[in-house]
């Protein structure tokens, strides 16, 4: 499998990436700005995920109702987020309409003026989403995991923020961070589908003048320390089922051991399906989940992402369910793993691996990727070869490095008392 | 077996019934095919007309159930190996169920997508439903009807619908009622499979990097000698006019209230379901439109809504829904979205409000079906509840819509003694 990926590096740094395919006449543009929630420190929490927010929300010469009419009367989708690692704008259009994309994307990167009235509304409207947070037991238990096992890295927060930090935001908080990391040498672009080779000459023209910062360096992130001893917390609601996390820190993508690890999670608990040990014995054989599932390389970023396990089940299988998921997590650190489950996981990752490259907006997301984590773009033969090479011995050494059955944070969200007794009384709000 | 094509219908590169082809094999069954060879992989997805409309009273959930035991084991594949087959041949498979159809799906590489097939033919009429893989599935179904329960919107939403409907079984939700679920049985349920599981009440759906002839001839082989089946019993009861607001409110532990109203509107075949697709584009659909407008913009009063026209096969609800902001309340949302439909009820809507809608309808329709499977699921859908050349019409009949007939619709449907309004509140 081979990818037709040509990379254009602009004067300023601006790294181009482009990938032609005229299957359909539509295009998908990703342009990524490599900061987010990551740079952002506790007491202003919620900034990053702001500001991305906000860069559809008027540039200097756009209101915000300009910048969706502009593209609405054309039927395209413009989307801004921001993540933990990276912040942008994402377009996806007819064919004929990727200059204006282009365009609209270049202002919003470059121009962004985040108006006061606009500010006011996002923080209003983010506050609200805090609260509804509340009424998802599953939000509520995978943050509170979180809490513990980032605790003194940046990943700790929920990227939304907190109530108090988000409503103390300032226009001149947001334009220091504004001006600090959007720069060209910290931005890609990613165009994906159906153009011409004029695409580039469009690019140079929107974007080679925004000046080079030379002074930009991106700031050192603490890492998580590893737990050494196990932790639990229990968090009443009144709700039908308690949805429970077990884990504790991952692997950072650039981990050497990611391909084995990859099979490990197909092994594990991360399947189409339910043959993954996990879903097959604590769902389809016990019946006690609808949802339940663990994996290690999925969230594997620039920083380390986390060992999770999921399960949400009635109250009265709380302890079923959680010595269920302890007994699957020591069971791959016990022995390694059959030749069959490990020739099956393979088969797995080699054969849906197609599926990744699908549409415009993926192969776009992925040159980006490729990019932030210097994949490389001979990636998909790498991957596949990868894959291939793991071993049932990989997979045990891998399952003994980075996961560590005896030391696992678990959170339980759901009408239990704090100590984890379950069903004695209705609880607090 | 006949082979009407499709080719010479919609030249246009937009309209994805370009190049489909029904074939109806002489048991009954339907098959769609269509080729797409930009990518090597291959959608498949078999629809049967059946899902909660066609359950009876104290039954409820039956379909959706009945998804489940299908990945329980057969006569061929043990518990299991369906899963099994799919991930050593790097698929996905799954299912999905709703009030008028249940689908089934594998997407795989095209070098290896026809094992899809032969599982789709067996478990059509082989399915074993052994005992305690029935009762250990009903634990699963219910650990999935909690998740429902503990959500505000779904618990919302059971509610409108229910309050809407009084007879028809749009009333009851997809998952079934706890108390059916609970009392349903195993004899029940394989009655159930073998009244509406048979070619004559499905039809096969594939898409992607195949030669349709050759594949014919496959399903064929595969389906052709499985008996046709019973005539698929029609559902005949028809919801009678709502004459009269209706309102319920929904006590739950929460910090955010939220608004639903629901007003009814004609089944899929009407001619006023292109205008209710209009009217949905035209009220909710991106930040220019007129309910995003007035509640995130001017008034500030909601943090997300949604506009959904659900097309089905009979007469169905055009929902209106919003998550309230803390410092804002249930009636003020309420009353704005009032003086909007009466905003459309008195004046026509703009030319350029117009254009924006059909080109928004036409865009995200191509935009939405880019990879083989989007198309396998629109085009199943819409052959299941309609047909398919529904959407071959589809562009041109949004393009005849005038503002006239988006007032008369809005006048005729979108009316107070029409609706049903939810509010859900915080139970203290």
């Amino acid at each position: 499998m081979e990818l037709n990926i040509e990379r254009i590096e602009l004067p300023n740094g601006l790294v181009v990436l482009l990938s032609e395919n005229h299957a359909l006449p539509a295009v998908s543009i990703n342009a990524v700005v490599k900061t987010g929630e990551r740079y952002v420190t506790d007491d202003k929490a919620g900034l990053g995920s702001l500001a991305g927010e906000l860069l559809d929300e008027g540039t200097a010469t756009r209101t915000a109702q300009q910048i969706a009419g502009e593209i609405e009367s054309v039927g395209g989708a413009l989307q801004t987020a921001a993540g933990y690692a990276t912040t942008g704008v994402s377009v996806t259009a007819l064919a004929s309409d990727l200059s204006l994309g282009l365009e609209l994307t270049a202002d919003l990167l470059r121009h962004p003026t985040f108006p006061e009235d606009r500010i006011a509304l996002e923080v209003s409207r983010k506050l609200a989403e805090i609260r509804a947070k509340q009424d998802e037991p599953r939000v509520v238990a995978s943050e509170a995991f979180n809490e513990i096992i980032f605790a003194g890295t940046p990943q700790h927060r929920p990227l939304i923020g907190y109530e108090e930090t988000v409503a103390k935001i300032t226009r001149a908080s947001l334009l220091d961070y504004y001006r600090r990391f959007f720069v060209p040498n910290n931005t890609i672009i990613a165009i994906a589908g159906d153009f011409s080779s004029a695409v580039a000459e469009k690019v140079r023209q929107l974007f080679g003048d925004w000046p080079r910062d030379p002074q930009f360096e991106p700031p050192a992130v603490p890492r998580p320390q590893r737990q050494r001893e196990p932790v639990a917390r229990f968090i009443s609601k009144d709700k039908e089922q308690v949805n429970i996390y077990l884990g504790h820190t991952g692997i950072e993508r650039a981990n050497p051991d990611y391909y084995a690890i990859r099979v490990m999670d197909v092994i594990l608990g991360d399947s189409p399906g339910f043959t993954s040990r996990i879903p097959r014995i604590l769902r389809d054989e016990q019946g006690l989940a609808y949802t339940t599932y663990c994996h290690l390389a999925r969230s594997a970023g620039l920083d380390p992402g986390r060992f999770v396990a999921f399960i949400g089940t009635a109250p009265e299988n709380l302890e079923r369910a959680v010595s269920g998921l302890r007994e699957q997590i020591a069971s791959m650190t016990a022995a390694p793993p059959t030749a069959e489950e490990v020739e099956a996981a393979k088969a797995y990752l080699t054969g849906s691996f197609v599926f990744e490259f699908e549409t415009n907006a993926q192969m776009a997301a992925f040159m980006v990727s490729a990019e932030i984590h210097q994949l490389g773009f001979d990636y998909p033969g790498r991957f596949l070869s990868e894959i291939s090479r793991v071993t049932a011995e990989d997979v045990w050494r891998a399952a003994q490095q980075y996961t560590d059955p005896d030391n696992l944070t678990l959170v339980v969200v759901g009408p239990t008392d704090q100590r984890g007794e379950v069903g004695s009384q209705k609880s607090e709000g | 077996m006949t082979t009407v094509n499709n080719a010479e219908a919609g030249p246009h590169i937009f309209d994805i019934t370009h190049g489909v082809e029904r074939t109806r094999l002489s048991n009954g069954l339907t098959v769609l095919t269509k080729e797409i060879h930009a990518k090597p992989v291959v959608s498949s997805i078999i629809w049967y007309r059946v899902g909660s409309r066609n359950e009876e009273p104290g039954q409820t959930g039956k379909s959706h159930f009945l998804e489940h035991m299908l990945f329980k084991g057969t006569d061929r594949f043990a518990k299991g190996e369906i899963d099994l087959i799919t991930l050593q041949n790097g698929g996905a498979n799954n299912a999905f169920t709703d009030t008028d159809f249940t689908a089934y799906y594998f997407n795989f590489a095209s070098d290896r997508w026809q094992v899809a097939l032969e599982i789709e033919a067996n478990r059509m009429v082989n399915n074993t439903f052994a005992p305690d893989e029935y009762e250990s599935e009903k634990q699963v179904v219910e650990e999935e009807l909690r998740i429902g329960l503990d959500g505000p919107w779904e618990a919302l939403d059971q509610a409108v619908w229910a309050a809407a409907y009084r007879q028809h079984p749009y009333h009851n939700p997809v998952i079934g009622w706890l108390e059916d679920l609970e009392r349903a049985t195993r004899e029940e349920m394989e009655a159930y499979y073998h009244q509406w599981y048979h070619p004559r009440n499905a039809t096969l759906v594939i898409v992607g990097d195949i030669r349709a002839g050759e594949t014919l001839g496959r399903v064929q082989e595969l389906f052709g000698p499985i008996p046709s089946g019973p005539e698929p019993k029609p559902m005949p009861i028809r919801e009678q006019p709502q004459r009269g607001e209706r309102r319920v409110t929904v006590r739950k532990q929460t910090e955010v209230e939220r608004l639903q109203i629901g007003f009814h509107t004609p089944e899929v075949t009407h001619p006023d379901a292109y205008v209710a697709q209009m009217l949905d584009t035209i009220l909710g659909t991106g930040k220019t439109s007129r309910l995003y407008r007035r509640l995130e913009e001017h008034d500030q009063s909601v943090t997300h809504f949604s506009v959904d026209y659900h097309d089905r096969i009979d007469p169905t609800l055009f929902t209106i829904r919003a998550e309230i902001k803390p410092d804002h309340g249930l009636a003020e949302v309420e009353r704005a979205v009032e003086e909007e439909l009466d905003r459309l009820r008195q004046s026509p809507v703009s030319d350029e409000e117009l254009r924006r809608a059909r080109q928004l309808i036409k865009a995200r329709f191509v935009l939405g079906n880019e990879q083989a499977s989007n198309q396998a699921i629109t085009l199943g859908y819409y052959e299941t509840i309609n047909r398919y050349e529904y959407l071959s019409d589809f562009f041109t009949k949004i393009d005849e819509v005038t503002a006239a007939e988006v007032q008369r619709v809005a006048r005729h449907y979108l009316v107070t003694d029409n609706r049903t309004v939810g509010w859900l509140v915080d139970e203290n």
